[in-house]
């Protein structure tokens, strides 16, 4: 009988079902044994759990090695190989077809899942007796129970499929998709992220089950958060660097309904890892961090639903399958069951303490939640509106960059102004003395930058507020990490407060960068013969050659462009044969000051030695990376221990010394 | 008073405040320079999405019919006198209403603008009450019970050291 299943569905897919199925049940074995020995105070069943998580993990590699297996054989027997595989894909990217297409990338999802859920068991499997812990772990389980479920349901990559027609199907992945090298780390890191965040989500509901809602489970998922939230921000910054490389459009960031489904837990993550500290020190908060893990876990559900389920029309989008409403019911029962928890234990999330002054760090944290809640709430309304309006009036509308552009410019220059004065605010409450000596200094900064960026030839109100108050937030990013490490030496960069200063510089880099690129882009479209010069932008352009190329996959015609009579730097544009998809390969001569983007346009002609092409000359954009490299950097330290860091053991109210902030009245 | 105190005083903000405000207003007011007539294309298109394909404006997309419509947006450009805005109407009116990437101010459209609006206003007045209420909790007038704390404090203090007492003085 097992024979004829395998012949039936094929040795892959039945491993892969198998695989699947093993999995899911461990997951719900293993929630099962948690759930029962916390609350029978069964010692023995607890000693299964760890089993249970070894075999979820198992399952979940099996399934991945086996699609990877069928896609690198080219497995014709699957339907998802049939999608995205095909004979002349390079090895690279047919590698990373796996996650080119929705079946495969709930696979990788499901994996990482699979990861994150057995290093929490290792890491905690000596205090699985704990109810904390336990519940967090039923969480977990029940979370990757449900991607295995649609591992094997909505979204089976193991389908099994008859004899492949070549003329229709096995074409390989989007050809956007095996361009560049980065389709190998985007998708992965940025899944790190957005799957990390269930790490502590689930210790937020584990907190609200058993009651203890105070400070601990925070201590438990302090660097799980930041782990998830540096991912993210790699992965965010790494999709821009791709669109920059790959897409020919010279920009970064789209408003692309999916990049802005990646931003939102982002957001909503980035105020929790701010608010957090007012809850380790105060005690405060307890609902409204509860509250920003549930919204950016759910968010990274909702996200995945906008991009899988075909609502909306997104370049990102993958299909119109019928994972949408299970993603959705997902959404709904998260959203529900935390919001009926924070309910229940609405009488124990009370805290007592409370915030002296607007004027002080707490204040500070409190706006910057404000702020960055509001920015979520307007990005989520500008990407569903057309579906809300649609389904009101029936009628179809878009809500792009013009919209988003427009309202993020004031949020982005509050968001800076929140970065410059928040690290000099003390603790409790700051008078205007303090105020004046310690923020003197970052304020001429900003004064200095908005100077240099005038003389440099900068115009236009936003740009220059953007540059003066970048300055003014990296002085005061600076001046605390001089006053740290003149104190501390080194370690005067490790430690919440100090990685935190050095993610802010990054993401201030970022910040001018994108604010330099999208005001003084500058943009020209030439039409020249072979060996003919024009003149942009204070360079010269040489068509030096024009020729046509061919590979496995496609035809395209390559120009050879030589800058101001030096390097020659190679557009192209190539028509995928498989798909008949134009496809621009950009060329680009990055610099300090700015980039050189050459485009070459469809109506390039080698037979004619004619090509047109476009140039955009793109200021600051490596600071964009360099911005990224720095946020990076940043959160490793950040999650180095400072030096005077509260023990986990200590009550909230417990005096500690501050990590490296100067006496009040310094 | 040192020099460097002083100057933090108020000589050096007002300085601050001069710098910045004189050169914000050269810099906004300054010419940028006239606009080429590919970046002209290019701002128009950025406000346009491409009304075939998934998500992507006019000027991301290399799409036939955006190819078109960039076509259009040029020879406006070049040979009209029209303004960005009649140019971005006029391909609306072409192209239909799903091309406009800039929602309307007006009809139920205007809530994408003025919902985040009153979002801020609530999250400003939340804010406001949760702060009153706070600084009104905050007990900074001592009671009796306090006062006597502090006292047995004070004559602990003045007590001569004990074995149990403090180890320094």
């Amino acid at each position: 009988m097992l024979g004829g299943v395998v012949l039936a569905e094929g040795t892959n897919g039945f491993l892969g079902h198998t695989a699947l199925i093993v999995g899911f049940a461990a997951c719900l074995f293993g929630a099962f044994a948690l759930v029962s020995a916390t609350v029978l105070h069964n010692p023995r069943l607890l000693r299964t759990v760890q089993t249970y998580g070894w075999i979820v993990l198992g399952g979940a590699v099996l399934a991945v090695v086996v699609m990877e297996k069928a896609l690198i054989t080219r497995d014709w027997s699957l339907a998802y190989v049939q999608k995205v595989g095909s004979y002349d894909t390079p090895a690279l990217f047919n590698f990373t077809a796996l996650w080119s297409a929705l079946e495969g990338s709930i696979l990788l999802w499901l994996l990482l899942l699979a990861v994150y859920t057995a290093i929490i068991l290792r890491r905690y499997r000596h205090r699985l007796h704990d109810p904390m812990v336990a519940w967090a772990l039923v969480t977990m389980f029940v979370v990757t129970a449900f991607f295995f479920f649609l591992a094997l349901g909505p979204t089976d990559a193991f389908r099994a499929a008859g004899a492949p027609d070549f003329n229709r199907c096995c074409k390989g992945p989007n050809p956007l998709l095996q361009n560049h090298v980065l389709v190998l780390f985007h998708p992965p890191i940025l899944y790190l992220g957005y799957v990390g965040f269930t790490v502590p989500f689930a210790f937020a509901i584990a907190a609200l089950v058993t009651g203890r809602v105070g400070e601990g489970w925070l201590v438990e998922t302090r660097r799980w958060a930041l782990f998830a939230w540096g991912f993210l921000t790699l992965g965010i910054i790494l999709g821009g660097w791709w669109s920059y490389e790959v897409l020919g459009w010279g920009g970064v960031w789209g408003w692309d309904p999916v990049e802005n489904a990646s931003l939102l837990p982002w957001l909503t993550g980035t105020a929790y890892i701010h608010s957090v500290m007012v809850q380790e020190r105060r005690g405060m908060l307890r609902v409204w961090n509860l509250s920003l893990l549930v919204a950016t876990f759910s968010l990274t559900i909702l996200g995945t639903f906008l991009t899988r389920s075909g609502v909306i029309n997104s370049v990102h989008a993958f299909s119109d399958g019928t994972v949408g409403p299970y993603l959705l019911g997902a959404f709904g029962v998260v959203v529900a069951v935390s919001l009926g928890l924070i309910a229940w234990r609405g009488d124990r999330l009370r805290s007592p303490g409370a915030i002296d002054s607007p004027l002080s760090r707490e204040g500070a944290f409190l706006a910057n939640n404000v702020i960055f809640t509001l920015f979520a709430f307007v990005i989520l309304l500008g990407t569903v509106f057309p579906l809300i309006v649609e389904a009101k009036d029936d009628r179809r509308i878009a809500v792009g960059s013009p919209f988003f552009d427009t309202m993020s410019r004031p949020i982005g220059l509050v968001l800076l102004f929140l970065m410059a004065v928040a690290p000099a605010l003390p603790r409790r409450k700051a008078s205007g003395e303090l105020l004046r000596e310690r923020l003197f200094w970052p304020s001429w900064c900003g004064a200095g930058t908005l100077v240099v960026a005038v003389l440099l030839g900068a115009t236009g109100f936003s740009p220059l507020l953007a540059f003066g108050l970048a300055g003014f937030a990296a002085g005061s990013a600076l001046r605390q990490l001089v006053l740290a490490t003149r104190r501390q030496g080194y370690r005067g960069l490790l430690g919440r407060t100090n990685g935190g200063m050095i993610v802010h510089l990054g993401i201030i880099l970022i910040a001018v960068a994108l604010a330099a690129s999208n005001s003084y882009s500058r943009a020209g479209e030439f039409t020249v013969t072979k060996g003919e010069t024009v003149e942009f932008g204070g360079h010269t352009f040489t068509l030096v050659d024009l020729t046509e190329f061919e590979s496995a996959t496609s035809i395209g015609v390559k120009a050879l462009i030589s800058i101001d009579g030096g390097q020659a730097y190679a557009p192209a544009i190539s028509k995928f044969t498989a798909t008949g998809q134009d496809v621009a390969t950009p060329s680009v001569r990055t610099g300090l000051r700015y980039d050189i983007y050459l485009t070459l346009e469809n109506g390039s002609k080698p037979s004619t030695g004619e090509a047109k092409f476009k140039v955009f000359i793109k200021p600051m954009i490596v600071w964009l990376w360099v911005g990224g490299m720095l946020c990076g950097v940043g959160t490793v330290l950040a999650a180095f221990p400072g030096r005077h860091r509260r023990r986990p053991t200590d009550a909230v109210s417990a005096p500690i010394e501050l990590e490296t902030e100067e006496p009040v009245d310094a | 008073m040192s020099r460097s105190s002083a100057l933090k005083r108020w000589p050096g903000w007002v300085l601050l405040v001069l710098v910045v405000a004189g050169f914000l207003a050269f810099g906004t007011t300054r010419d940028a320079g006239a606009r080429t007539p590919e970046e002209r294309v290019e701002e128009i298109s950025r406000q346009l999405a491409c009304p075939v394909c998934n998500g992507e404006t006019v000027y991301e997309s290399r799409n036939t019919s955006s190819t078109s419509i960039r076509a259009e947006i040029k020879a406006q450009v070049t040979n009209t006198d029209s303004t960005d805005d009649e140019i971005i109407a006029f391909i609306v009116q072409q192209f239909g209403a799903d091309t406009q990437l800039l929602p309307k101010a007006s009809g139920f459209e205007s809530l994408v603008w003025v919902l985040p609006s009153v979002a801020l206003v609530c999250a400003g007045v939340g804010l406001f009450f949760s702060f009153r209420k706070w600084q009104r909790n905050v007990d900074t007038i001592p009671d009796d019970e306090d006062r006597a704390l502090v006292e047995a404090a004070l004559v602990a203090a003045d007590a001569p050291p004990t074995a149990e007492g403090v180890d320094e003085p």
